[in-house]
C-alpha cells in the first residue's frame, strides 16, 4: 500500500503548505515589535511545518497512480474563484512540483536559522521573508494560470523591500532594477494571459494543455509567455538585473531568490509556455537554444573574472540556469528531466553559497573582495568544508546533486542540438576554474587579515543551516532516483505531448 | 411628463441629502454664533456629525432601496422580510422620472453608494483640517456635490445632466479654493473654475447641437426630446441617410459631448488642470474631486454613450483591420486613452510632490479605466464599473492617508515621507496597500480591475491598446516604488509616530480591507455590476 492511501483524506494538504506560513507572517504582523525572539521562532516553527508538510506530500504522492483529469495531479483541490471569466483556486503536485516544493520548503527551513542574527526591522523583514515563501509556494502549485500568476507577483514584490531595506552594496538600485526587469517579464507574461484567455475560455491550465491552440497563435503567443517566464530565470539578455540583485539581497534573500525564486521563472516557462503550447515551443526553441548558450559560457566566463566573492556566486547562477533552459528549449525527455533536477541541485548548492558567503564569511570579514580575503580556512574550517561541498557539485563532480543534472542535461541536449551541446560543455572546465579559483583565493593561503583571527565563532544556526543544506546535496548526489523517478512522470505527459504534436 | 406621487419615494436619498444640508447650514446658525477658537471647534464638530449622520443614513437607504440586501441571507431568512425593509425596498424600485430625466437603475443606486460612501470618508478624513470661520458651509458644499453627481449619474436627459454637472462642479470650485489665505488653494480654486466654466460651455454646445438634431428629425411627438433616447432614434436616423448633413452634426454633438466630460474627468488633452488644482485643495477634497467627482463623470459619459450612441455604425471599432476600424467613438476613446496614460506616467516620473504625482497617476489611471470603453459587451461594462469603484476605494485610502500625514508634518513631498515606516509602521502599511494597487499588484483590487480590463478590451479587439497599457503599467511601477522608497528605505528625522484619530484610522483600515476583499473575491460585485449594465442595454 502506498503513503498516499493511508494519509486521512478531506485535508488540504497543499494550501496548507502555503497558508501556514501565511499564518506565521500575520501573526508576526501584530506582534509587539520587541517580541525578536519569538518573531524568529515563530518562523522557524511555520517553515519546518511547511516544509515537513512538503516532504509529506512528497513521500505521499504515488508516481504510478492516474491523477486529476488524465494527468499525473494528485492532491488536487478546486474552488470556483471568478467562474465569470474562468479563474479557479486549482492546486495540484505532480513530479514536477513536489521537488520544488520540497527544494522551497528547505530553503526557506535553513533561511530562517541563517537569518537569526537579522536585529534591524526585524519584524517588517520575517513578515515578507514569509510572504515570499507563499508566493514561491503557490506558484509551485497553482494550476491555473492566474492563480500562479497572482503567486509570480505575489513572490516579486517581497523582494523589493527586503532587498532595499537590508541589503547591501547599491541596494536601492539594485532593488529597482529587478523589480522592473521582473514586472517587464510579468507584463509580457499578462498579454500572453489574456490572449490564451480569450482564445481558450478559461485559465485552467489542465483543461488549456487538452486542447490545441491553432499553429499561428502558438506562433506569436509562445514567445511572451516564455519571455515572461526566462526573465525571471535569467536568460540572456534579461539576466543582468540578476547578478546586481543577488549581491544586494540580504543572505537569506539571496538563498530564496537564487535558490528557488529563478526556478520559478523555468519552471513557469515548462509549465505554461512548453506545455500549453508545444507547437510554437518547436518553432522558437532552437533560436533560445543558441541565446542560452550566452548564458551558460559567457556567464561563467564573467565569473571568472569578478573580484566581488558574491557576483561570481551571482554569475555561476545564471550560468547554470543558463543549462536549465538550454534544456527546456531542447525539448527532449531526457533534456527536460535533467531541467528539472538542475533546478532542485541549483537550488539546494546555491543556497548552500550564498548561506557561506554572505553570513559566514561577509558578516564577520565585511567584505567581500576577493583580494582582501584569504586563508579563511584557518579561521572557519566549518565553512570551508561546506563552500567545497557546493564547489563540487557546481561543476558536476560525480557523487553530488549537481553530476546527476548536469549529466543528464547534456546527454538529453547532444541527442537534439550536438554543435550546441559541444559549446555548452565549455562551461564545465570553466565553471571549475572558477569556484576552485575563489576557493583558493578565499580560503586557502596565509590570513590576509590578523583581525580574521577574532572572528567570532559560527553560531549554532549556521552550522545547522550549512550541514542540512550539504547533506541534501551529498544525498540526492548518491541517490538521485529518490527524485528522479518523480521527475520523469512529470516530465513524460510533457514530452510525449511535444512528440504528439510534432510537424503540424 | 407627469411627476407621481410614487416618484417621491424614488428620491429619498436626494431629498434626505439636500435636507441634511440645509439642516447643517441652519444648525450652524442655531449653535453657538461666535468666532472664538472653541465655538469654531464646536461648530466644526457638530457640522461633521450631522453630515456623517446624513450620509450614513441615505447611504443604507441606498442599500435597501436599491435592493442590495436581498443579497444578504441567512439560513433561509431574507433580510427584506421585515416588512419595514420590503415597504422602502418597493418604494424604490427601478424606473424612470419626469419623462426619463431622472432614471433609477442599478447603475443609479452604484452611483449613489460611491458618491455616499466617498464624501463619507471625505467628511471623516476633514477631521484635523485647519478651522475656518464657517465650518458649516464645507459641509454643505460637501452635500450639494454629491447630490450633483448623483444628478449626473442619475439623468437620462441632456438639461438633466447639465444641471448634475453644474451642482457638483460650483460646490467643488469652492472647497478647492477653501483655504483663501493660501495662495495655492486659491489658485486651484480659480484654475478649476475658468477650466469647469469652459468646459461647461463646450458641454452646453455639444447638447445643443444634439437637441437641434432630435428637434430636425421631428422625433418630439411622444418623447422629450433632451432625452437620451430621443437622441439614440435622431443619431441612428442621421446615420441611416448618410448623405443628410444631420450625420455631421451627430458626430460633432458627440465629439463637443466627449470633450466637455473630458475636461471633467481630466483625461489628456484636457487635463492640464488637474495636477494644480489636486495640489492645491485641501487634501481631503483632492480625494473626493480625484475620486467621486471623476467616477461621477465615467457614470455619465458610460450612459451617454450605451444609450445614446451604440449604433454600430457611430462606434466602429478599435480593432486593426476590422472593415469599421476607425470609423467611431471606440477608436476616439482608444487614442484617448492611450495618450492620456503615457501623459499621466510620464509626466508623474520627475515629480517630487507625493500629492502632485499621485494627480498624475490619477490621470493614467483615468486612461486605463478607458479601455473598458473601447466596446459595450457585457465586460467592458462590468469591468468599467468595477475599475471605478476600485480605484475610488483605492485612491480615497492614499489620499487620505496623505492628508492624516500631512495634518501632522505640514507637507507632501516626498521628503514628508521619509522614514514612515519607521515612524508609523500601521499608517504605512495601509498607504503601501493603496499604492500597489495603484500599480496593479495582485492580490490587490488594482490588479484583478486591471486584468479585467486588459480582457475586455482584448476581446473588443484593441489588442494593440492593451500592449500599449500592459508597457504602461511597468512604466508606473517606477514611480509608485518612489512611495515604498521614501517610507521604508530613506532614514527618518524623528522617530516620533503619526498622530491619527480614531475615526480615520477605523476608516481607513476599512477601505484597505475593501481593497484586499475586491482583489481576492471580485465576484462579490460581479452580479451587481452584471445587472446594472444589463439594464442599461449593453450587449
Amino acid at each position: 500500500m502506498h503513503l498516499i492511501e493511508s494519509l486521512p483524506t478531506g485535508i488540504p494538504y497543499l494550501s496548507l503548505i502555503w497558508l501556514v506560513p501565511l499564518l506565521g507572517a500575520l501573526v508576526i504582523m501584530f506582534l509587539p515589535k520587541e517580541q525578536k525572539q519569538a518573531m524568529r521562532i515563530i518562523s522557524a516553527v511555520v517553515a519546518t511545518i511547511s516544509f515537513g508538510l512538503g516532504l509529506l506530500v512528497f513521500f505521499a504522492y504515488d508516481p504510478n497512480a492516474a491523477g486529476y483529469m488524465g494527468t499525473k495531479m494528485q492532491f488536487v483541490e478546486k474552488l470556483d474563484w471568478v467562474p465569470q471569466l474562468g479563474m479557479s483556486y486549482l492546486v495540484g503536485a505532480d513530479g514536477i512540483s513536489l521537488p520544488l516544493i520540497v527544494l522551497n520548503g528547505l530553503v526557506i527551513f535553513t533561511g530562517t536559522f541563517i537569518s537569526w542574527n537579522i536585529e534591524d526591522r526585524v519584524k517588517e523583514y520575517f513578515v515578507l521573508l514569509l510572504l515570499l515563501v507563499v508566493g514561491v509556494y503557490g506558484v509551485f502549485m497553482a494550476l491555473d494560470l492566474f492563480l500562479m500568476f497572482v503567486f509570480y507577483e505575489l513572490a516579486v514584490l517581497p523582494m523589493y523591500l527586503l532587498i532595499g531595506i537590508w541589503g547591501s552594496t547599491r541596494k536601492e538600485y539594485g532593488a529597482m532594477k529587478l523589480t522592473i526587469y521582473l514586472m517587464v517579464g510579468s507584463a509580457a507574461l499578462m498579454i500572453g494571459m489574456v490572449a490564451i484567455y480569450v482564445v481558450g475560455g478559461t485559465f485552467n491550465m489542465v483543461e488549456l494543455s487538452q486542447r490545441v491552440f491553432s499553429l499561428e497563435f502558438q506562433k506569436i503567443f509562445f514567445l511572451p509567455v516564455f519571455v515572461g517566464f526566462a526573465v525571471l530565470a535569467g536568460m540572456f539578455p534579461f539576466h543582468t538585473w540578476s547578478p546586481t540583485g543577488h549581491v544586494a539581497a540580504p543572505t537569506a534573500v539571496s538563498m530564496l531568490h537564487a535558490g528557488v525564486l529563478m526556478k520559478l521563472g523555468a519552471y513557469g516557462a515548462l509549465r505554461a509556455a512548453l506545455w500549453l503550447m508545444p507547437n510554437g515551443a518547436q518553432f522558437w526553441l532552437p533560436g533560445i537554444a543558441v541565446m542560452t548558450l550566452m548564458n551558460v559560457v559567457y556567464g561563467a566566463s564573467i565569473a571568472m573574472v569578478q573580484k566581488d566573492f558574491k557576483y561570481v556566486i551571482g554569475y555561476s547562477s545564471v550560468s547554470h540556469m543558463g543549462l536549465v533552459m538550454l534544456a527546456l528549449a531542447s525539448m527532449n525527455e531526457t533534456a527536460l528531466n535533467g531541467a528539472v533536477m538542475q533546478m532542485f541541485a541549483h537550488g539546494v548548492m546555491t543556497a548552500l553559497f550564498f548561506a557561506v558567503v554572505g553570513r559566514m564569511v561577509y558578516e564577520r570579514t565585511h567584505t567581500r573582495q576577493l583580494p582582501e580575503l584569504g586563508g579563511l580556512m584557518k579561521v572557519m574550517p566549518f565553512a570551508f568544508v561546506v563552500f567545497i561541498i557546493a564547489s563540487l557539485s557546481s561543476m558536476g563532480m560525480p557523487g553530488t546533486a549537481g553530476f546527476m543534472a548536469e549529466f543528464t542535461i547534456f546527454t538529453g541536449v547532444m541527442n537534439q542540438y550536438p554543435l550546441v551541446a559541444i559549446v555548452a560543455a565549455l562551461s564545465i572546465p570553466i565553471t571549475a576554474a572558477y569556484v576552485l579559483r575563489v576557493g583558493y583565493m578565499a580560503f586557502m593561503g596565509e590570513v590576509k587579515d590578523p583581525h580574521y583571527h577574532d572572528l567570532p565563532p559560527l553560531t549554532w544556526q549556521e552550522k545547522f543551516s550549512g550541514t542540512v543544506l550539504a547533506i541534501v546535496v551529498i544525498g540526492v548526489g548518491l541517490f538521485p532516483s529518490i527524485i528522479m523517478d518523480y521527475i520523469a512522470t512529470g516530465v513524460q505527459p510533457i514530452a510525449q505531448r511535444m512528440i504528439d504534436l510534432a510537424g503540424r | 411628463m407627469n411627476f407621481q406621487i410614487a416618484d417621491f419615494t424614488r428620491l429619498i436619498p436626494e431629498f434626505l441629502i439636500l435636507a441634511i444640508a440645509a439642516l447643517v447650514l441652519l444648525g450652524d446658525v442655531l449653535t453657538r454664533w461666535s468666532k472664538g477658537k472653541e465655538a469654531l471647534a464646536e461648530r466644526t464638530g457638530e457640522a461633521i456629525a450631522m453630515t456623517l449622520m446624513g450620509l450614513g443614513l441615505a447611504f443604507v437607504m441606498v442599500l435597501i432601496q436599491g435592493g442590495f440586501f436581498n443579497w444578504v441571507q441567512i439560513g433561509d431568512w431574507k433580510f427584506y422580510n421585515f416588512s419595514i425593509f420590503q415597504n422602502l425596498r418597493t418604494s424604490g424600485l427601478d424606473g424612470s422620472i419626469l419623462g426619463g430625466a431622472f432614471v433609477v437603475d442599478p447603475l443609479t443606486h452604484i452611483g449613489r453608494l460611491i458618491f455616499i460612501g466617498a464624501a463619507f470618508v471625505t467628511v471623516v478624513l476633514t477631521g484635523k483640517a485647519k478651522p475656518s470661520n464657517n465650518p458649516a458651509e464645507f459641509y454643505a458644499l460637501i452635500l450639494f456635490a454629491t447630490l450633483g453627481m448623483i444628478f449626473m449619474t442619475a439623468g437620462g436627459e441632456l438639461i438633466m445632466i447639465y444641471l448634475g454637472v453644474e451642482l457638483t462642479s460650483i460646490p467643488l470650485y469652492v472647497l478647492a479654493g477653501y483655504f483663501r489665505r493660501d495662495p495655492v488653494s486659491s489658485e486651484a480654486g480659480a484654475k478649476y473654475y475658468i477650466f469647469g466654466a469652459l468646459s461647461s460651455a463646450i458641454l452646453l454646445f455639444g447638447m445643443s447641437l444634439l437637441l437641434g438634431l432630435t428637434l430636425m428629425n421631428g422625433q418630439t411627438m411622444n418623447a422629450t426630446p433632451t432625452s437620451l433616447s430621443s437622441v439614440k432614434t435622431a443619431v441612428e436616423l442621421a446615420f441611416a441617410n448618410p448623405e443628410g448633413p444631420s450625420q455631421g452634426v451627430a458626430i460633432l454633438g458627440l465629439l463637443f459631448i466627449l470633450a466637455g466630460m473630458a475636461y471633467k474627468v481630466a483625461i489628456v488633452p484636457f487635463h492640464a488642470w488637474s495636477p494644480d488644482v489636486y495640489q492645491g485643495a485641501p487634501t481631503s477634497m483632492t480625494a473626493f474631486i480625484s475620486t467621486a467627482s471623476k467616477t461621477a463623470g465615467f457614470f455619465l459619459i458610460y450612459r451617454v454613450l450605451v444609450t445614446g450612441f451604440d449604433a454600430p455604425s457611430i462606434m466602429g471599432t478599435a480593432a486593426i483591420g476590422a472593415p469599421t476600424s476607425f470609423g467611431g467613438w471606440t477608436s476616439l476613446v482608444a487614442i484617448l486613452a492611450s495618450v492620456t496614460m503615457l501623459v499621466g506616467n510620464l509626466a508623474a516620473l520627475p515629480q517630487t510632490n507625493a500629492k502632485r504625482m499621485l494627480a498624475y497617476s490619477s490621470i493614467a489611471q483615468a486612461g486605463f479605466l478607458m479601455l473598458g470603453l473601447v466596446g459595450t459587451q457585457r465586460d467592458s461594462s462590468v469591468s468599467l464599473l468595477m475599475y471605478l469603484i476600485a480605484y475610488t476605494v483605492t485612491n480615497l485610502v492614499a489620499f487620505g492617508i496623505l492628508a492624516l500625514v500631512e495634518d501632522n508634518v505640514g507637507g507632501t513631498d516626498f521628503s514628508n515621507l521619509n522614514g514612515l515606516g519607521r515612524r508609523s509602521p500601521g499608517l504605512t502599511l495601509l498607504l503601501t496597500v493603496a499604492i500597489l494597487s495603484l500599480a496593479g499588484i495582485p492580490p490587490l483590487s488594482g490588479f484583478f480591475v486591471k486584468f479585467y480590463v486588459f480582457i475586455a478590451a482584448w476581446q473588443e479587439g484593441a489588442k494593440w491598446l492593451v500592449i500599449f497599457a500592459v508597457s504602461n503599467t511597468v512604466i508606473s511601477l517606477y514611480y509608485y516604488l518612489r512611495f515604498l522608497k521614501a517610507m521604508y528605505f530613506a532614514p527618518a528625522e524623528t522617530e516620533e509616530p503619526i498622530k491619527v484619530g480614531f475615526g480615520p484610522g477605523i476608516v481607513m483600515t476599512a477601505l484597505t480591507l475593501l481593497i484586499f476583499g475586491l482583489g481576492i473575491v471580485p465576484t462579490w460585485l460581479y452580479g451587481v455590476l452584471e445587472q446594472a449594465t444589463i439594464r442599461i442595454g449593453a450587449r
